[in-house]
């Protein structure tokens, strides 16, 4: 079990969750896994039941019992549980900490707030306060890019023209990896961050040091 | 379709019970006179000239083939490259080009066309006819395709193949991040491989509607035939969003106006929702042949019949509608609110419940009937076990916030490889192994399909089992190197090897398909005691398929029907009159209405795709002046193409059975060609639908609206909108006028002649419109819209003159006269369709100009 | 031919309804309904929440004038009349349950980032 757990580890790894989004979808994945093992195996057993001698079942057995209600009750509780989380995870009104992802061909650039509580920009690096929801605002320079940091959350593309808004979260101060999801042309390989959740008593000096913002071509 | 017809040529009725068996002849002489008939013509003549099912079944099938193992060479090199960290194999730019070829291929290249040949190889034989409704529309398909793939195999050869992924999302696909043709060979090559697919789902819609055996109702006819009238259907209604989305990308890259570029009022978004509802539905396009082949063929293994005929039947009818309803999922993270994306996460989920009706049904034949593990088995027990574990991450990817960690990782990779090699190359094997001996006559050696199906099976899962973790451990789709990760090298070489192993298999397949039509041993007849019309004939099949039609108590087929069949004691025997004669039949009821004479063998349909050709070659190239020649070109062979069937003498009824005498088609007005007609006119419609889905999509979604003012007077606008719409009315009545003419024994000239004359003006105002009120359509996507909405109504009126033209014509030679209907039927659609959609197109022309 | 438009008309009950809400669901949030108040809920869930009870009136009328018996003839219509009601009950019952237009809140607020 350790060593099952060990192979799911990695920098980029959504089975290593360091926030409640990511945990919580790890949760579903976990639970879908073990259904759809088990239903792999039962289908599995039915056929190698077919290979005896011919046994009779009426035709609804099959099509109205297995096909319709077997299915229909196994999707629903799926399809409940997928929104019940996906609802959790949504950003909402509750006065979240607002930064910007900002994807050009092919890079990042970042604005969050520091100690002071004014609005920095960083290239490559984001930073945000460890324990507390954090609303990215996520827009791009020229083509589609998706900001992507498995270990807190899902994705989202960053779209020309849109502003679009993933919540993340880290419990703990850390590093984690992020990456562009969406093929943006040459450089897509290495479009890489880093995010870094801080604690909130102790800012990094990076962002004392980092500049003002400075407003996109965009807004 | 209505029973209405003009005239008295018509023949007698019969019910199907009445109908009688012919007398026996001599089965040689009936294959010598038919074969003089259907053959292809003689050397290298036919093979540009034929136009009959089964050498353009084969065809198709063995061209897919070779795309087939091109794709899998490009995802070799795909394996190679990621086999280790920072493979320096290929470089990015070669690397992007290769995986975007590798999923067009597939897709665009092997798939569709694999099924499109199966189904124009089978569905005649299936359904107890000589061929397809339209054999000239199949060769055009078939160069069509060949042509398309050769521009984008030549492009890929050149280095200037595409290189934006398969489905090419705007704007990375757009003018300024792709310069150079790549992404035009895309546009242009796919949009001219699918003129193929569109001509194949009109002929099997027709086909299946029209020409199954007397006394076939559509309630009991071969599963099979269902399987293909949904996918043939759902061909008409996904291709076109499709179509729409490449011109319209086409244009923007072209000629610069905007429906994507976000400054000028597109969106990028357009693209993705007009691209996946076809991409979707097309997974189901792909799914359900391979489901119709696996209907046919368990319940034969199993020596019994399929459980839950009518369930099935239920089960395709929904998923052809659900599976429009899903597109959204593969947009889950563009920004969409959880409601609608919890609409399309339901839907998702909801059509696993029609293809575990269909799983469990076929688990129910198994256990009814005693499985032999034959070597189709084999393959269908590969499927099972695949495309249950595909459809299970299916689910799980329809679930939203799954599907926001698991989109575009090597997740989806696995997923989607595990649903198109479970759901259609697995069955696709059984297929053949199936039907090889009817396509060859030859039995197979035996031990080198298991050893193949092994290999295959093994190979496969090795290769993408593992893949599923490494897209959770984060590696997403479409990157060449990983020199951070070094967490994903096991997975990676692992798959790699795998996937080589996997390769091996697909030769050892092809190898033994070569060696049993090439060395094989004689089949007998009917080697699997299958029931169904394609076993009731010689194998290989002759050219004609059955010397003498089935009809009522002959469609259970297999060997015993074969004999009677050859001996021309079934319906319409022989070839006496020297036409390709085949039977028409009601769509509901199976009663034989009239006589069809299908074309013979003509190298047109070889020209008109060069002509085709011709115009795609010179958009490529830029030189923009070039393709009007080209088009020219094409309206002619178009022209000369329904010359070819045009007939001014009567014909006398033809018997088909004791008693039973039916018309020849130029005396009726329900013929397969009104019908072929009315299943265009689907797409077509489905087509128009997509333009106005994005005009309201942009409208109301897109950033940077509103538009500037319009500059245009409007009311000479509505003037000339109210001249494009009248006139093509006037066109309409016109019709109806000369039809009730020609009812009453007078000419329809002077109708036709009306007709041609109010469309020309038609045409007029729209020309006046676009030069005197519509703005410059590259200023903003309003404007690009109200272009292409002028542009769709103007190309609906020039085709209308042209074909009031074409009746005029007729009328003057006499081909529209007495009881003879000439193009009479599909112009009328055609008339009443342009009118209709000016209308429409016209109506949101005056309302945008009112609005703003 | 009536057979086959009998049987397409509960699956076609579905694709309108479908399209119908989803249309109405985009051009709700892009036109800022979801702030405008119609008696307890907002005009726009009332608008999604009316044109799906519609639906399903629809599903359920035709299920009802259906004959109830006569093999595949008679079968396929009312399997695609069931296909319809419960496809619409199934792909859009969350009008009730989830959360409108929220993360078009990211369109909606004038977020800037100072110079």
């Amino acid at each position: 079990m350790t060593l099952l757990l060990a192979g799911c580890d990695g920098p980029l790894s959504t089975l290593a969750p360091a926030g409640p989004a990511a945990g919580d979808i790890a949760l579903l994945w976990w639970g879908m896994l073990i259904g759809s093992a088990a239903i792999t195996l039962l289908v599995g057993v039915l056929l190698a039941l077919s290979f005896g001698p011919p046994r009779v079942r009426p035709v609804r057995y099959w099509t109205h019992g297995w096909g319709l209600g077997f299915s229909l009750a196994v999707l629903t509780t799926v399809l409940v549980a997928g929104l019940w989380i996906g609802e959790r995870i949504l950003p909402r009104d509750d006065g979240a900490v607002e930064v910007r992802a900002h994807a050009y061909q092919w890079g990042w650039r970042f604005a969050q707030p520091n100690a002071e509580g004014e609005t920095v920009q960083t290239d490559g690096v984001l930073y945000i306060p460890a324990g507390r929801p954090v609303d990215v605002i996520v827009t791009a320079e020229d083509v589609i890019h998706a900001f992507w940091v498995p270990q807190l959350a899902g994705k989202v593309d960053a779209i020309p023209g849109r502003r679009n808004l993933l919540r993340i979260e880290a419990d703990r101060p850390g590093t984690h990896d992020g990456l562009c999801a969406e093929f943006c042309g040459l450089g897509h390989a290495t479009m890489r961050f880093e995010l870094v959740a801080y604690g909130v008593d102790a800012p990094p000096d990076a962002l004392a040091d980092a500049p003002a913002a400075e407003e996109y071509a965009d807004d | 379709m209505t029973d209405a017809y003009i005239g008295t040529a018509t023949g007698t009725r019969a019910t199907t019970d009445e109908i009688k068996s012919d007398a026996p002849q001599r089965a040689l002489g009936l294959h010598r006179e038919l074969d003089r008939t259907w053959a292809n013509d003689p050397g290298w003549r036919g093979q540009i000239s034929a136009v009959n099912h089964t050498t353009l079944g084969l065809r198709f099938m063995g061209t897919a083939l070779v795309f087939f193992a091109i794709g899998g060479i490009l995802a070799m090199l795909i394996r190679t490259q990621l086999a280790t960290p920072e493979g320096a194999f290929l470089d990015t730019e070669i690397y992007n080009q290769i995986f975007t070829m590798h999923g067009s291929i597939m897709m665009f290249l092997f798939a569709i066309p694999m099924l499109e040949g199966l189904a124009i190889y089978m569905l005649p034989k299936i359904l107890g006819t000589r061929d397809l409704a339209f054999p000239r529309l199949t060769a055009l398909g078939y160069w069509c395709y060949l042509f398309g793939g050769l521009i984008l195999l030549f492009a890929l050869l050149g280095g200037v193949a595409p290189r934006e992924g398969w489905f090419m999302y705007t704007p990375l696909s757009g003018a300024t991040y792709s310069p150079g043709i790549n992404a035009d060979v895309w546009l242009l090559g796919v949009t001219f491989v699918e003129i193929s697919a569109l001509a194949a789902a009109v002929e099997i819609t027709v086909t299946i509607l029209r020409q199954r055996a007397p006394g076939m109702k559509l309630t009991e006819m071969p599963l099979f035939a269902w399987y293909m009238l949904g996918t043939s259907v759902m061909m008409l209604v996904g291709f076109p969003p499709l179509i729409l989305a490449s011109v319209l990308l086409e244009i923007e890259r072209a000629f610069g106006w905007p429906f994507f570029e976000v400054a000028r009022g597109g969106d990028p978004l357009l693209w993705q929702h007009l691209f996946w509802l076809f991409g979707h539905p097309e997974v189901y396009i792909i799914f359900l042949p391979a489901a119709g082949a696996l209907s046919t063929i368990i319940p034969v293994m199993c020596r019994t019949t399929i459980l839950g005929y009518g369930a099935i039947v239920a089960a395709i009818v929904a998923l052809v509608f659900l599976s429009f309803g899903l597109w959204v999922h593969h947009m889950f993270t563009v920004g969409i609110p959880h409601m609608a994306l919890a609409f399309f996460s339901a839907a998702s989920v909801l059509v696993a419940v029609p293809t575990a009706v269909q799983v469990f049904a076929w688990i129910g034949t198994m256990w009814k009937g005693r499985p032999d593990m034959h070597l189709p088995m084999y393959h269908i027990m590969g499927f099972f076990l695949t495309f249950v574990m595909g459809g299970l991450t299916g689910v799980m990817l329809a679930i939203v916030p799954f599907n926001w960690q698991a989109h575009d990782t090597h997740f989806v990779v696995a997923h989607l490889h595990y649903v198109l090699i479970g759901g259609f190359v697995f069955p696709m094997m059984a297929a053949a192994a199936y039907w090889m001996p009817q396509i060859t006559g030859r039995a197979r050696i035996k031990g080198l399909g298991e050893a193949a199906f092994w290999t295959i099976l093994i190979g496969f899962h090795g290769t993408f089992f593992l893949m599923h973790l490494t897209g959770l451990l984060g590696m997403p789709r479409r990157i060449d190197v990983y020199p951070d990760n070094p967490e994903w090298i096991w997975l990676n070489l692992t798959s790699s090897i795998f996937g080589f192993v996997m390769t091996i298999g697909f030769a050892l397949f092809a190898l033994d398909l070569v060696l049993q039509a090439w060395l094989g041993p004689r089949s007998p007849r009917d080697p699997w005691r299958a029931p169904g019309l394609d076993w009731a004939m010689r194998l290989p099949p002759p050219s004609y398929n059955f010397a003498s039609l089935p009809g009522p108590g002959r469609l259970d087929g297999g060997a015993q029907a074969a004999q009677g069949l050859a001996r021309g004691e079934g319906l319409l025997p022989g070839a006496p009159r020297g036409r390709r004669e085949v039977l028409v039949t009601g769509v509901g009821s199976a009663r034989p209405e009239l006589i069809a004479i299908l074309p013979g063998n003509t190298a047109l349909p070889l020209g008109l795709a060069c002509a085709i050709g011709a115009f795609v070659l010179m958009m490529l190239s830029g030189l923009y002046w070039l393709t009007l020649p080209a088009l020219a070109l094409v309206a002619a062979l178009i022209w000369v193409w329904a010359r070819g069937m045009a007939q001014g003498h009567d014909a006398a009824p033809v018997e088909v059975a004791p008693g039973l005498s039916l018309p020849v088609h130029i005396h009726r007005h329900d013929t397969l060609g009104r019908t072929g007609t009315v299943c265009l006119l689907l797409a077509d419609g489905t087509l128009f639908a997509a333009l106005l889905f994005g005009v309201g999509f942009l409208s109301v979604v897109a950033p940077g609206w509103p538009p500037p003012e319009l500059t245009g007077d409007p009311k000479l606008g509505a003037g000339l909108i109210a001249g494009l719409v009248g006139g093509l009315g006037l066109g309409a009545i016109a019709v109806r006028l000369g039809l009730r003419a020609q009812g009453n024994g007078g000419a329809v000239l002077p109708a036709a002649a009306v007709a041609f004359i109010a469309n020309l003006a038609a045409l007029a105002c729209l020309i006046w419109l676009a030069v005197a009120v519509l703005d410059d359509p590259t200023r903003h996507a309003r404007d690009a819209l109200r272009g292409v909405l002028a542009g769709y109504a103007g190309l609906h009126a020039l085709i209308a003159a042209g074909m009031a033209g074409y009746a005029l014509d007729q009328a003057r030679r006499g081909e529209i006269a007495g009881t003879r209907a000439g193009c009479m039927p599909a112009w009328r659609l055609w008339q009443d369709f342009a009118a209709v959609t000016a209308l429409i197109a016209g109506a949101i022309l005056i309302a945008q100009g009112s609005g703003a | 031919m009536s057979f086959l438009a009998r049987s397409l008309a509960g699956p076609m009950i579905w694709a309108v309804t479908f399209s119908v809400v989803y249309a109405l669901h985009g051009a709700g949030c892009a036109l800022g309904w979801d702030g405008v108040s119609a008696g307890p809920v907002s005009l726009h869930r009332a608008a999604l929440v009316g044109s799906w009870i519609l639906g399903l009136i629809a599903g359920l009328a035709l299920l009802l004038r259906l004959p109830a018996s006569g093999g595949l003839h008679a079968g396929l219509p009312r399997a695609g009349a069931w296909t319809g009601l419960v496809a619409t009950l199934f792909t859009l019952f969350p009008v009730l349950v989830t959360s409108s237009c929220d993360t078009a809140r990211a369109l909606a607020v004038n977020f800037f980032i100072p110079v």
